[in-house]
């Protein structure tokens, strides 16, 4: 499972080095980044197991971002964990109803990252 | 005359601060006394800040001098970095990011709505912010093992 690509998303380059560190701690080094949603597009691939993408960013935001990939046949269940700051009950219902699989609100620690990953992949990862 | 600013106003942002050094820069921050902007605040060298709308007006800015925001994002970023950069200035930003948006979330908790804008990043030797008359500045200073730091709750209520 580890050996699947991951797609970070987030306009914040240091956000994306944390999830990035984050997912090499618990053992995924397949990692693909993108700035914004546009460009995370065109860097889905059919190794693409999970996406962790940010909600507001430039060009594309997340929740639209997420649309495009839903919309794609390949892509209809890979699992999708957004990570924001936007923690309204409101915000988590759209995104979800919009296809996202698990939500995460910054800040947060490798612990949680860890939880929702197990969540939407159905596997149990090291400590 | 400035609008009076309450106490659930300025805690939020506080708490947010502390929540996110420790949780992403694994940084414990101890907190100053908050006190009135006097214009006479030290100097720094790197601010992020972030515009406030809905029921509190306003912005909140994190401000710090060089070294301390390079440790605190090197921390973050599990890699060193010592001289003000694109990096330093991205780091900044999505602290003020993450600073502000837990602030929304425990204001929204009590009913208080707030929107958030991006973060505006601006560098320079000396840099100071002034405000509009009619808003209220509050300067938290805090400490940390890597230096002092503070921010800048800049509100006017509705």
């Amino acid at each position: 499972m580890p050996s699947m690509n991951v797609l970070v998303v987030d306009d914040s380059s240091t956000m994306r080095r944390i999830i990035i560190n984050s997912l090499g701690k618990l053992h995924f080094g397949n990692v693909t980044e993108a700035a914004d949603g546009r460009e995370a597009l065109g860097k889905l691939t059919p190794e693409t197991g999970l996406i962790v993408t940010d909600w507001n960013m430039p060009e594309m935001n997340g929740l639209d971002f997420v649309k495009n990939v839903r919309a794609n046949p390949g892509y209809k269940q890979v699992p999708i964990i957004m990570v924001t700051t936007e923690a309204g009950k409101a915000e988590i219902v759209e995104a979800v109803k919009n296809g996202v699989s698990n939500y995460i609100i910054k800040p947060f620690t490798i612990d949680v990252l860890r939880e929702k990953i197990q969540a939407v992949l159905g596997v149990e990862l090291g400590s | 005359m400035p609008t009076a600013i309450k106490a659930d106003h300025i805690n939020p942002f506080i708490h947010s601060t502390l929540n996110v050094l420790e949780t992403m820069a694994f940084t414990k921050a101890q907190i100053g006394k908050p006190h009135l902007k006097t214009g006479e605040e030290p100097v720094c060298d790197i601010s992020g800040s972030i515009g406030l709308t809905g029921e509190a007006a306003g912005s909140v800015t994190v401000n710090f001098v060089k070294g301390v925001a390079c440790q605190i994002v090197s921390r973050m970023r599990g890699e060193e970095h010592t001289e003000i950069d694109a990096t330093i200035k991205d780091g900044v930003g999505e602290i003020a990011n993450m600073v502000a948006g837990g602030a929304k979330g425990e204001m929204e908790a009590k009913n208080m709505n707030l929107n958030i804008a991006l973060p505006t990043v601006t560098l320079g030797h000396e840099l100071t912010h002034s405000h509009p008359h009619d808003v209220t500045c509050v300067v938290v200073p805090f400490t940390t093992d890597t230096g002092s730091f503070t921010i800048e709750v800049a509100l006017k209520t509705s």
